[in-house]
């Protein structure tokens, strides 16, 4: 099962995303650096959280020009289930693959807190292990992590079932309590919190099992696959 | 920059002839107090370095630690205090790239960060406000951005740091030891800086840092680039992989002139250079501004020329720049030219050996008298006390400053802030427990006992996660040197940490001393922050929740000693009275029966008393379980004294510990065995935290609003006038 | 008495880096086929709504009101002020 980890220059969750993967749960991860042609043998893609160029003029929006972003264009319109956390969900929103915009937290401060997730979606090629409204305690990181979209694009997401996750409670001024959407084909998520740091029982010793169901869902949407 | 007239005269001698500009700039960078230590050296000999998991390589900025396994672990501690003062975003912020760096020049991956803070009266003077957030800010947004988590530290407030900042900042790395970089140099070995480019930023800025701050001193503001720095991180690292580096140092204080000459020095060779191979950001610099200048984020690399080609691929790959400044020669010189002409040619061992003072120390008048015994007039309202102290700068929760730090990034923290101290995993199975400490309060009454407790506190607060003190980290910050009575305070402080070091067996691993720390309004208190680093082989201990009937035991002395107390100097604003002082033999029988006591895991939680003494340690456990607490003062183990002083004392050495009633019996047995001072004092459970005195209710507050009160103080302090 | 739009642009002083814009002129702008791009420095844009006498007088008192509060910080940045008709 290859996974393809998408490192830019400045990602920081690159290595802990492929720990988990490859350590934990067993996948096949490989580095995949920016200014390479995407590996063609990937069952998944993962873009990690981070600063990619130094979140210099807006959060992602340098590395969403990156050519290696158009080889993940190319296999998204495969249905590789592709997933973006954080940085990655903000690269994914700026090259135009996921809708929406994610802006400064509404307290103006990078916020490092746990909090909850209720799954919106469970068709997801990342939440498919999931029942509807099943909660997932999962720590957020991030300072530009706001979820913005006009009431229009708002209507289209909730008619077309490409909200996958929502804040139990307001967290950052999100839209709706947004915490990650999916592309129309429901392939491509992407998500502000950080599964990565919830998933094991070392780090999250009470509740680490929903995060798990995100990798494990993978396992079993690559495994079906293949 | 400038040399002293008896140093230049000195420089005269040692060189037989006059120096050139560019000489006199090098010289007066590396020979100034913050590069040279020339004040303090002689006097750090005295610290036990030395120990069986302690790594020693010559020309390292960080120190090392065996932790089994083929592992070690690297620290070290700095202060940006001077140019925070100035521009405290910028100031922070490269304060940490530049502890940072340290860690990286060893050869071993940054994997924490945690940061020391202390300002004015944050309640009157919104100058020390405007700082404090300020300071916060350039921590977090320089240490998230290089995905270091930052899992520790402290906050304080005192009137002391009136229009001045202290900004402390300690780093860990972790890697294998075969990785360590073995600093050497051999025959046509070529120098190269990597990095940044060299501007016109800090000029001036080690020397500055050696003035006490009179003028605003514009040139010495450095810009953080912390994008640059994770890459240079990264690309250090593949070098390292690489076995591309022959030696390392980073850049700090005095730029390429202390760079250079260090580690010529270390190294015992000699570097010929050319300023103009050095890769600039303006054009018209001139050569002494390239020498000195403190542009961030550089580091200089020893290698062959073979190796060099893999090292510039790799530096293009992150794209950072560097160029070949010179060469290594073995004449023992920093040969610096221009143009094809020699603009120095000097001794490195002139230059990087500055003349050590030994300079003269009296004992301050005003401690004649400052630790007669003081008592107050009782409480009308002790409630109200309690819940002023919980609202208080220095005892509210630090929740805004931490929530603004990532502090989970690399996965690594088991155990995260807002306990006694954070715990990380290593790769071998064991986990590090970090913690620094200061108290100015306690050390400007007694230098002596209160650098003792700050080191002593640090220990408590790592065993309370099950670890074991394996190294210290020593920050020492005082006034100006050249005064006395403050360097009275210094060497006090100094013997007293030697004294603890050797008795617990814990060697000084790394640190720094800051001096000339005043403003126009006076000198600082005396502000060592000690560090201590503890490992945990097996488990660390999780704190449980705790459940109404969970028990409370008390282990160590509570004595009359209100000194320096938050009680003290924040309800009765009065400065004096005894400072609690550590007694070793106590304080060893008690970590080693905290530590048998987290073994046994028949406890759920052990927390040390500290600030606010046992009334704020205990009223933390309720907070922080939404559960009430009953204890009896009649109970507490220690001196029979007044309630409050029963409650507020900061006695050392002291362990609050919970637990299921059912273990009781188990762990009264094995607390007997260590033969340590406890004894129950308490039950959970209500909605109240309670105290009593001779059955009368003395303190009755209300768990939820004492909660709310500590969670959100610090927060509305800043955000609101 | 009048209104009087006055734009406070806040820009690093010339001398002190200026990362973000070096960022986004390597990283971004040359990375195309922009070659003609030399130099990109980042600024920060406040936009004021005054009433005052005059221009001038709308254009000092904008810049006391930064000073005094700290809007820019002096050791770092350089502002420039213009004022316009509301």
């Amino acid at each position: 099962m290859n996974v393809g980890v998408i490192v830019f220059p400045g990602s920081n969750c690159d290595r802990d995303m492929f720990h988990v993967l490859s350590d934990v749960f067993h996948m096949t991860p490989q580095y995949c650096w920016h200014d390479k042609p995407l590996p063609e043998n990937l069952d998944a893609v993962v873009l990690p959280g981070g600063f990619s160029y130094g979140d210099r003029l807006r959060a992602g929006v340098i590395a969403a020009h990156s050519p290696i972003i158009q080889d993940v264009k190319k296999i998204a319109e495969k249905g590789i289930p592709i997933l973006g956390v954080c940085n990655g969900f903000q690269i994914l929103v700026e090259s135009g693959l996921l809708p929406g915009v994610l802006l400064k937290n509404d307290s103006l401060n990078f916020m490092c807190e746990w909090t909850n997730l209720t799954v919106e979606n469970n068709k997801t090629p990342f939440t498919n292990k999931f029942e509807l409204n099943e909660k997932i305690p999962i720590p957020i990181a991030n300072g530009d992590g706001r979820y913005f979209v006009d009431d229009e694009t708002l209507k289209q997401l909730e008619r077309k079932n490409q909200i996958v996750f929502k804040y139990d409670q307001v967290v950052n001024g999100s839209s709706n309590q947004i915490a990650g959407v999916c592309n129309e084909d429901g392939n491509v998520v992407g998500m502000m919190p950080h599964p990565e740091r919830a998933a094991e029982p070392e780090i999250n010793p009470h509740d680490n099992k929903p995060s798990s169901l995100i990798f494990e869902s993978l396992l079993k949407k690559i495994g079906a696959n293949n | 920059m400038s040399l002293e007239p008896h140093e230049l005269e000195e420089l005269k001698l040692k060189i037989g002839r006059d120096p050139t500009s560019t000489e006199l700039q090098i010289v007066a960078a590396e020979w100034s107090e913050h590069c040279s230590y020339k004040s303090s050296k002689k006097h750090l000999k005295i610290l036990p370095m030395d120990g069986p998991l302690v790594i020693n390589e010559k020309g390292y900025d960080s120190g090392v630690l065996d932790v089994g396994d083929g592992y070690v672990v690297t620290a070290h501690i700095e202060s940006h205090n001077h140019p925070s003062a100035v521009e405290p975003y910028g100031g922070a912020a490269t304060g940490v790239g530049g502890v940072i760096r340290d860690i990286l020049s060893a050869g071993t991956r940054p994997i924490a960060l945690l940061d020391g803070l202390r300002f004015g009266d944050i309640e009157k003077d919104q100058h020390a406000k405007w700082l404090f957030k300020n300071a916060v800010k350039g921590v977090a947004d320089y240490g998230n951005c290089l995905g270091i988590p930052t899992v520790g530290g402290e906050v304080e407030f005192d009137e002391c740091y009136a229009d001045y900042a202290m900004v402390d900042v300690a780093a860990i790395g972790f890697g294998k030891k075969e990785n360590l970089i073995k600093n050497h140099a051999k025959k046509g070995d070529l120098v190269v800086l990597m990095g940044g480019a060299t501007g016109r930023d800090g000029i001036g800025g080690s020397q500055f840092a050696s003035d006490s701050l009179e003028s605003e001193n514009r040139s010495a503001v450095q810009i953080p680039d912390p994008f640059i720095e994770k890459l240079i991180i990264e690309a250090i690292l593949e070098a390292r992989n690489e076995k591309l580096i022959h030696a390392m140092k980073d850049l700090g204080g005095g730029g390429l002139s202390c760079a250079v000459s260090e580690t010529a020095d270390a190294l015992d060779i000699g570097i010929e250079m050319d300023v103009d191979n050095v890769h600039t950001r303006e054009s018209d610099m001139h050569s002494d501004e390239i020498m000195v200048s403190e542009s961030q984020e550089r580091m200089l690399i020893i290698t062959d020329s073979v190796k060099l080609v893999k090292f510039q691929d790799i530096c293009n790959k992150f794209r950072i720049e560097c160029s070949v400044i010179g060469h290594v020669t073995f004449d023992n010189k920093m040969h610096v030219k221009k143009d094809g002409k020699t603009i120095a040619n000097i001794s490195t061992d002139v230059v990087a050996n500055a003349t050590l003072l030994d300079l003269p120390s009296k004992k301050p008048e005003y401690l004649e008298n400052i630790e007669d015994k003081k008592s107050f007039p009782p409480l009308s309202d002790y409630s109200e006390v309690m819940l002023k102290l919980l609202a208080s700068p220095n005892i509210a929760s630090k929740i805004w400053v931490y929530g603004q730090y990532d502090h989970e990034v690399g996965i690594r923290t088991v155990v995260k802030p807002g306990y006694d101290a954070s715990v990380l995993r290593l790769d071998n199975g064991k986990f590090l427990s970090i913690k620094i400490d200061g108290n100015p309060k306690q050390c400007y009454i007694n230098p002596r006992e209160g650098a003792i407790g700050c080191f002593e506190e640090a220990c408590r607060n790592v065993v309370c996660t099950g670890a074991k003190p394996i190294g210290m980290l020593d920050h020492l910050q005082f006034g100006n040197p050249r005064d006395p009575e403050i360097f009275w305070t210094f060497l006090e402080s100094l013997n007293g940490l030697t004294d603890f070091a050797k008795d617990f067996e814990i060697p000084c691993i790394g640190g720094k001393v800051s001096l000339y720390n005043e403003t126009p309004k006076g000198s600082i208190k005396p502000t060592p922050v000690i560090g201590v680093i503890g490992l945990i082989d097996k488990k660390p201990l999780r704190v449980q929740k705790i459940n109404t009937d969970d028990c409370l035991i008390m282990i160590g002395n509570t004595k009359d000693e209100l000194g320096g107390s938050e009680y003290s100097e924040y309800i009765h604003k009065f400065i004096g009275g005894k400072c609690p002082a550590v007694d070793f033999s106590e304080s060893k029988k008690n970590m080693n029966a905290v530590l048998e006591l987290i073994e046994t895991e028949l406890i759920k939680s052990a927390h040390d008393c500290s600030k606010g003494g046992l009334a704020v340690a205990v009223s933390e456990l309720c907070m922080t379980n939404l559960i009430g607490c009953t204890v009896s003062l009649d109970d507490v183990p220690g001196d029979k004294m007044d309630a409050d002083k029963i409650l507020f004392s900061e006695s050392h050495s002291r362990y609050l510990v919970t637990f299921e009633r059912k273990n009781l019996q188990n762990l009264e047995e094995l607390l007997k065995k260590h033969n340590v001072s406890f004894k129950t004092i308490g039950g959970f459970g209500g909605e109240s935290i309670r105290f009593t005195d001779n059955s009368k209710s003395l303190i009755d507050l209300s768990v939820d609003k004492a909660q709310k009160t500590w969670l959100n103080s610090l927060k509305e302090m800043v955000m609101h006038a | 008495m009048g209104d009087y739009r006055v734009h406070v642009t806040i820009e690093n002083k010339p001398g002190i880096s200026d990362p973000e814009g070096k960022t986004i002129l390597n990283d971004l702008v040359l990375k195309g086929t922009h070659q003609s791009v030399s130099k990109i420095n980042t600024a920060k844009m406040l936009k004021f709504t005054i009433t005052e006498n005059s221009k001038e007088s709308a254009k000092s008192k904008v810049k006391e009101i930064c000073d005094e509060l700290r809007i820019y910080n002096s050791m770092v940045s350089v502002v420039t002020i213009d004022a316009f008709d509301a």
